[in-house]
């Protein structure tokens, strides 16, 4: 577990994985989806985020499609994590199935665009360091826990086939 | 403490007597299902990288359908790619460009009562027209299914949506979703599981409950789920008994919230763009020319959508492009044999290869920009068909037959 710092790149509400990654970029190989990230809200953010940037958004991001790619996507980019009030379930599933970090915390409004932010998931803190406030973030628990701490599902469930024996 | 349905499924798969809203349970999985897009070409590797081995084949179901007819050479390769795979694999429910997986997974009763189903889109949801509890996971995770045959779980806390009177005519299943939508919004449900009862939903025939199961993922749900009653019941109930998979919830079964529906004053309803929850009366957007009308999808493509379609255009003709894809051939050749297919072609429609193609973006009539289409597929959000200044009016297949016949956004009651 890490701290990471970078600046925000605000969204609204109910971004969805059609806007994160437009079907049109579905026929890609995985390794080339970074260049489309958010391509349905923003065309030049994957050429313009820096590795390390957060995407703070409000309700319900990453609904809609259960496309992984939108994950992968925003991880090539070199996007740390995202940050949201909350987030549709299957893209938060996948978010720590891949180890990617997506934190839930209440009061997102409350960070512009380009503030700089550092993210402790240690002490589970986002804090703005324009403003100087500090945000909880919202704990994972049990095995959703155990599968970001494993830094994946894969590496979560070939623990566990070994352990089965 | 009494169960519902989405409970007792949970419980049964996980091997205890019961549980509580969240608990996390490692469960069993009876079905894993997944399609070309989020299968073999996304998921070969990490199965190999845990082993190689299938947990059981028999459980696996995959179709293609979304890169089916192939538009390009990307497409045909992933398409390649797919039937090598589920060749090598010897899978024995592999459908091979004939239609959408959920309403395969359907028409084939692969998806029954009671089931734990798990599947690599989030559309998977639909399944919970039969009373199974249904949930879409992305492409890696399906990957671990697939090798130990388990997933974990979050027991959500149930929803009840209850529809208490009797369905006027002119209103379908994507009426009732859209009713829940309007009062409720897009995110009233998330990580919840949200059960469908009352009358008129008892009343609903498989394909109307298909609808309502595969909406509540619009409404941010983790399952649908229509516990099975009526013609389902009457279908699947006694193997279900046999199996000893639950059917009902218990009497005391405890419900986060029940939200009580009245459909006698209900109009027909659109969801306008950008969002799937801006619902108002397709009477109200009667100045809203259209430039294009789609029937299809696995929410508005099944035999039900087009008998539905033809209600309206029996004797009148389309004055805008009225395309329609059936959700599989099946449906298809359902409707060549009641003279629906004969209607709808009379009518001016062009009937597409099945497929999810348009409504997933990626072939076989994408809108371009600012092009605005009336349909009755799954999703509105900004370049869902194609071009992001696109405007998709989502309704239900009388509402887009009718206002292909006018070229403006109509109520259907105009033509009923």
């Amino acid at each position: 577990m890490r701290t990471y710092e970078g600046r925000a790149w605000v969204f609204g509400d109910h971004v969805s994985t059609d806007q994160i990654l437009p079907g049109k970029f579905l026929d890609r190989p995985m390794a080339e989806v970074g260049h489309y990230a958010m391509a349905g809200l923003d065309e030049g953010f994957a050429r313009r985020v820096r590795p390390g940037d957060f995407i703070v958004a409000g309700a319900n991001f990453g609904c809609g499609s259960s496309r992984e790619a939108a994950v992968i996507a925003l991880q090539q980019a070199g996007v740390a994590a995202v940050i949201a009030r909350s987030f549709g379930r299957i893209f938060f599933r996948n978010a720590i199935n891949n180890g990617f970090p997506a934190a839930v915390i209440a009061q997102t409004a409350r960070i512009a665009p380009g503030d700089p932010l550092r993210l402790n998931l240690e002490a589970r803190v986002l804090t703005d360091l324009r403003s100087g406030e500090t945000f909880p973030l919202q704990s994972l628990t049990g095995i959703s826990q155990q599968i970001l701490e494993a830094g994946g599902i894969v590496r979560f469930t070939r623990a566990r086939l070994e352990a089965r024996g | 403490m009494g169960m519902t349905l989405t409970e007792k499924i949970i419980a049964r798969a996980a091997g205890r007597s019961s549980v509580r809203p969240d608990d996390e349970v490692w469960a069993a999985v009876d079905l894993a299902a997944m399609h070309d897009s989020s299968g073999p070409r996304r998921i070969a590797g990490t199965i190999e990288e845990l082993g190689g081995r299938l947990w059981d084949p028999e459980k696996i179901v995959l179709a293609i359908d979304h890169f089916a007819p192939a538009a390009n050479q990307r497409h045909a390769e992933i398409v390649a790619l797919t039937r090598t795979w589920a060749r090598s694999r010897a899978l024995p429910h592999f459908y091979d460009s004939v239609g959408i997986l959920h309403n395969v997974l359907l028409e084939k009763a692969l998806a029954r009562p009671g089931m734990l189903i798990v599947g690599a889109d989030s559309h998977t949801v639909t399944a919970g027209a039969v009373g199974a509890l249904a949930v879409g996971v992305g492409a890696t995770e399906l990957a671990t299914v697939l090798v130990t045959g388990q997933m974990w779980l979050r027991v959500p806390r149930t929803v009840l949506i209850r529809f208490r009177d009797v369905r006027p005519g002119f209103l379908t299943a994507r009426d009732m979703a859209m009713t829940v939508l309007r009062e409720l919004r897009a995110d009233f449900a998330i990580y919840k599981a949200v059960e469908y009862g009352g009358p008129a939903v008892d009343a609903l025939d498989l394909d109307e409950r298909a609808v309502l199961a595969n909406q509540a993922i619009e409404m941010g749900a983790k399952n649908g789920i229509v516990p099975p009653t009526g013609v389902v019941l009457e279908q699947f109930g006694p193997e279900a008994r046999d199996t000893g998979r639950p059917l009902a919830g218990d009497p005391g079964a405890s419900y986060e919230v029940v939200h009580d529906f009245a459909l006698a004053d209900v109009p027909p309803l659109v969801a306008t763009p950008p969002n799937v929850d801006d619902v108002v009366a397709a009477g109200e957007l009667s100045g809203i020319d259209i430039d294009r009308a789609y029937i299809g999808s696995c929410v508005g493509g099944t035999a039900r959508d087009l008998r539905e379609a033809a209600r309206i255009l029996q004797g009148r003709a389309a004055r805008v492009p009225l395309q329609v894809a059936p959700a599989t051939s099946h449906v298809l050749a359902e409707a060549l044999r009641d003279g629906t297919l004969q209607v709808l072609l009379d009518a001016g429609a062009i009937i597409q290869a099945p497929g999810c193609g348009a409504c997933a973006g990626l072939h076989s009539g994408l809108l371009g920009p600012k092009e605005r289409c009336i349909t009755t597929v799954t999703r509105n959000v900004p370049g869902r068909m194609g071009h992001a200044t696109a405007e998709i009016y989502l309704a239900s297949p009388l509402t887009v037959a009718a206002s292909a016949i006018t070229g403006r956004i109509t109520d259907p009651r105009e033509f009923l």
